[in-house]
């Protein structure tokens, strides 16, 4: 693919220390690595963790995809979008080849008798909390179809063929509402950014 | 509302929300390299969507940090893209009387690890005696230019290298090569457009298979070929090669 237009959409805060770690990154700075990890592996994690669902797997996932970020920083092309669309979008394609691959089914009939662990929501400082607020309420300003669209691909991981037979709505529908759903959370977002 | 038509544009929130299987995802990027707008909009969508796990982050147990950042430690990153890419460098013309061969260049870092993980299955019980040489295997095969060609030989079998400028080595290894008589050997050369370096010998296959041999001093403009010798090696080839692998300069 050809580049994108520069600007595209308005990083989120702190969106452009991200890139300009991964700049480090792409150089082989580890202590920059270990930034990008302290900053992103909340998200990528909790992610992951609502894909796969398996915890054990989850661990693995997020440990493939840091390690991608890690092998891949050089690729990353601050033109074509955000650091934090990147990461997320490396991290989502992960959970979802994972649960579509069928090994997560398989491994997680194999760990049911592991206790589950528990984890600690992100101990969120102010400025990712609000964040994560702006997310929830942009969400909510979803319509309920547009909503369990979104979120059934997202965190179901399912493909929008897939979500329309859950939903018993015609294709066509469901991806626009994806589209449509999408588009009113990027406005919902970036007017409250 | 009702669409009738497959319209590809209205595969954007799905595209951003990787709700397609690999063929639609195919099928869209291709409408995508000819479309800026829909491009664009793809792009916004998937920003929007990389902004929802703000919602849901879960810190993940400590030791896992330990163990990316020791890996990472570990671990050869990749080169950037770039116009001139890894592969597809040319033949060059090579001034010697070669059997026919056929050569194939391929590059990038999924195929090296593809034959990494090959070679390393295949001469673990090697590799596990003699970790130096496993290192300078490793630092070949993963070098950001390593590059894999393999040919064959006219009289049966393949040779294959990866090979980095940026090492000045290559990793050999071969399959099916013709077993030779009782006394003779392959002997591996360098061969430059100005003189040929005897290179060491072919270790003996195992099932067809030699364990990779790693080849240094390599220069630009050589080509790596095998002869058959007396066991004892030769100061110059004193036949014509069996396989011979013109390299990308």
């Amino acid at each position: 693919m050809t580049e994108g237009q520069p600007g595209i959409w308005p990083p989120p805060a702190g969106g452009s220390d991200l890139a300009a770690l991964l700049a480090r990154v792409a150089r082989g700075d580890q202590a920059a690595f270990a930034m990008v990890y302290d900053r992103a592996a909340g998200q990528v994690f909790g992610l992951v963790l609502r894909v796969v669902r398996d915890p054990a797997q989850s661990e693995e996932v997020t440990q493939e995809v840091m390690l991608e970020v890690w092998r891949s920083a050089s690729r990353f092309d601050p033109h074509r979008g955000s650091a934090t669309a990147w990461l997320m979008t490396l991290a989502h394609r992960r959970a979802v080849d994972r649960v579509r691959s069928g090994l997560a089914a398989a491994q997680r009939e194999a760990r049911a008798a592991v206790a589950e662990t528990d984890y600690d929501v992100v101990a969120e400082e102010v400025e990712t909390r609000l964040d994560a607020q702006r997310v929830r309420r942009c969400l909510d300003s979803l319509t309920d179809l547009q909503r369990e669209s979104v979120t059934l691909a997202y965190y179901g991981g399912y493909t929008y063929r897939e979500v329309a037979g859950l939903l018993g709505v015609a294709v066509g529908t469901v991806k626009t509402r994806m589209r449509d759903g999408l588009i009113r959370l990027r406005d919902c977002l970036g007017a409250g950014a | 509302m009702r669409l009738r038509r497959e319209v590809p544009h209205t595969l954007a929130g799905a595209y951003a929300l990787d709700a397609l299987t690999d063929r639609d995802r195919a099928r869209f990027e291709r409408h995508l390299a000819g479309c800026d707008a829909c491009r664009q909009e793809a792009a916004s969508l998937r920003e929007a969507a990389a902004r929802l796990p703000a919602a849901s982050a879960v810190q993940p147990p400590g030791r896992l940090r330990e163990q990316v950042l020791a890996e990472a430690a570990r671990t050869r990153q990749q080169p950037p893209f770039t116009a001139d890419g890894l592969a597809g460098a040319g033949r060059r013309a090579y001034n010697w009387r070669a059997p026919r061969m056929a050569v194939a260049i391929a590059g990038g870092c999924m195929l090296v690890a593809l034959v990494l993980g090959g070679l390393f299955i295949s001469t673990q019980h090697r590799l596990s005696q003699d970790q130096a040489h496993s290192r300078s295997i490793a630092a070949v095969l993963n070098a950001p230019d390593a590059t894999i060609m393999s040919a064959r030989a006219a009289a049966g079998g393949t040779a294959t290298v990866v090979m980095s400028h940026r090492d000045h080595a290559l990793v050999l290894t071969t399959a099916r090569l013709p077993a030779l008589t009782a006394g003779r050997r392959y002997q591996v050369w360098l061969m430059g457009l100005h003189r040929v370096r005897a290179a060491g010998m072919l270790p003996a296959p195992r099932q067809g298979m030699t364990a990779p041999m790693v080849v240094s001093g390599l220069a630009p403009g050589d080509a790596v070929a095998l002869t058959v010798e007396s066991a004892g090696g030769a100061s110059s080839p004193s036949s014509a090669p069996v396989v011979m692998i013109v390299l990308p300069s």
